[in-house]
């Protein structure tokens, strides 16, 4: 039987919803039922957000926090009654070569996409715990990995350092939370035509670089993205856990 | 309105199952079924393809053919009129401990798992290319593979031999095919609630290392399993090629 994706009854967080591939998740999940939460940093960007997900007649929360703040994003947590989903996806990039990379550059990744990112799992996986019923309902986290995150690429030292850490991230907490139900996977997309990259592809050398390394030849879209994540966050893959979902067109398939 | 959520369906499409009769691809020809998809389902055993066939209402083609038969699949397939997905599920398992694998093991689980699969995956990939309008309409083939194809089990050298080959391949026909927008890719479960697996898990101590080797503490559904196949063969994952949905309750995140 097919297990469609429906989100109903599921309340969501999603991190870094103001733009690109968090806000696509965002829509997504409202899309397919869910109530949904969005984190942003920019308040402007939220309001945008949360018109876009009231048309899907979704309901949605929006917090302005930058996540790197433990306590105020401790305190929202406070604010919310339940948590089914997460999905981990805030995060930058700073490209740089190896021999030139800046101590603040390193220090700023390191902070957001690792430390961040494991501060924000812990406080939400014990949000979701806290449920009853979470062995029966059961939970899902979906960390915002890379298809760096399994492969090197040139001026991505540390954001491939930090991506690799997401994707043990991603096993050992899937070990951990295994007992209550709740599954923890990874999201690898190749390039997607998000603004972050969009900025990246003026560099036309840099463009045509990059489509040499997608089998398929072609960037990937949110919807892509977006459509993966509802299912991982679904029940449609109740048995999908410690894995790293490829949406890259074959880049790593080299 | 803006839609992040890409629907799973399978309309105008026409898949080929192997191995339909039982397990998941029977659970998979009864899932691409519900989402539109034109069925051929291929097995050995008449009467169940009958009863396949009743339960879907007479709306499927079957045909009975042993996979490792060359001639006679190679007959189908040419005589088809369109494939657009391919289920290359047909497969076996004969556990052995490595120091007393039989000859004739060794060559039937080769025979089918890996020569059948290979020959059905060149001969529908040649029948989906018939189409002129290929490159614009996408294909996508999907194997079963299994966890074993990514780390090894007791007295699994020759299945784990050739599901690892079949990763390979999977890689070397997205690799090649892309340029033609077909997809390939691998579904790796772990134990699966199919008749034969139910015969495996009937013994104590079998049973006990299963379950102690999955987090999520339970074995996947056919269901699981199938709905993993359906997305992968739908265009809502037409970024996804070269890569495995791993669905093994996290076996291999260990």
């Amino acid at each position: 039987m097919f297990k469609k994706i429906d989100l109903k009854n599921k309340t969501a967080l999603i991190t870094g919803a103001g733009k690109g591939l968090g806000k696509a998740c965002a829509i997504a999940l409202a899309e397919a039922g869910a109530k949904v939460i969005i984190i942003s940093r920019t308040l402007s960007d939220l309001k945008k957000v949360e018109k876009l997900i009231k048309k899907t007649k979704g309901s949605c929360l929006k917090f302005e926090c930058d996540i790197t703040d433990v306590n105020k994003f401790k305190n929202i947590l406070k604010k919310i009654k339940r948590l089914d989903i997460l999905v981990n996806n805030a995060g930058n990039n700073r490209p740089e070569h190896f021999t030139k990379v800046k101590k603040e550059n390193m220090e700023y990744l390191v902070e957001l996409n690792m430390k961040a990112a494991f501060n924000v799992a812990q406080m939400c996986s014990q949000k979701m715990v806290e449920l009853k019923s979470r062995k029966k309902v059961g939970g899902s986290i979906i960390n915002m990995s890379s298809q760096l995150g399994r492969v090197g690429a040139p001026i991505r030292s540390v954001y491939n350092m930090t991506k690799f850490g997401v994707e043990g991230l991603t096993r050992g907490m899937a070990l951990e939370l295994g007992k209550y139900n709740i599954r923890v996977n990874s999201m690898c997309p190749t390039f997607v035509e998000t603004p972050m990259v969009k900025n990246f592809f003026k560099n036309k050398k840099f463009k045509e670089q990059v489509l040499e390394n997608i089998p398929l030849g072609r960037v990937a879209q949110e919807d892509d993205i977006s459509t993966a994540v509802a299912f991982l966050a679904a029940d449609s893959s109740s048995s999908i856990t410690g894995t790293s979902f490829m949406v890259d067109g074959g880049w790593t398939a080299k | 309105m803006v839609k992040f959520l890409k629907d799973i369906n399978l309309k105008n499409k026409t898949a080929l199952i192997t191995g339909a009769t039982k397990g998941i691809g029977r659970s998979t020809a009864i899932a691409m079924h519900q989402v539109g998809a034109s069925i051929i389902a291929i097995g050995r055993n008449t009467k169940d393809l009958y009863s396949l066939k009743k339960k879907l209402k007479n709306r499927i083609k079957c045909i009975e053919c042993d996979v490792s038969d060359y001639e006679k699949i190679s007959k189908i397939i040419k005589n088809l009129k369109r494939i657009d997905v391919l289920v290359n599920n047909a497969g076996t398992n004969l556990p052995e401990p490595f120091l007393k694998v039989k000859k004739s093991s060794l060559e039937t689980l080769l025979n089918i798992n890996t020569k059948a699969t290979f020959n059905i995956a060149k001969l529908c990939t040649d029948k989906m290319l018939k189409l002129r309008n290929r490159k614009k309409l996408g294909g996508s083939i999907i194997h079963t593979s299994s966890m074993f194809g990514l780390v090894a089990g007791p007295n699994r050298t020759v299945y784990s031999m050739t599901k690892f080959g079949l990763e390979g391949l999977t890689k070397g026909m997205a690799v090649d095919l892309a340029k033609s927008n077909i997809r390939v890719n691998s579904v790796c479960p772990t134990f699966v609630a199919t008749p034969r697996a139910k015969k495996y898990l009937a013994n104590k101590d079998f049973n006990k290392y299963a379950l102690s080797n999955i987090p999520l503490g339970r074995i996947a559904t056919e269901s699981d399993v199938a709905t993993a196949i359906t997305y992968l063969a739908s265009d809502a994952a037409s970024m996804i090629t070269g890569t495995n949905i791993i669905i093994d309750g996290g076996w291999t995140a260990k």
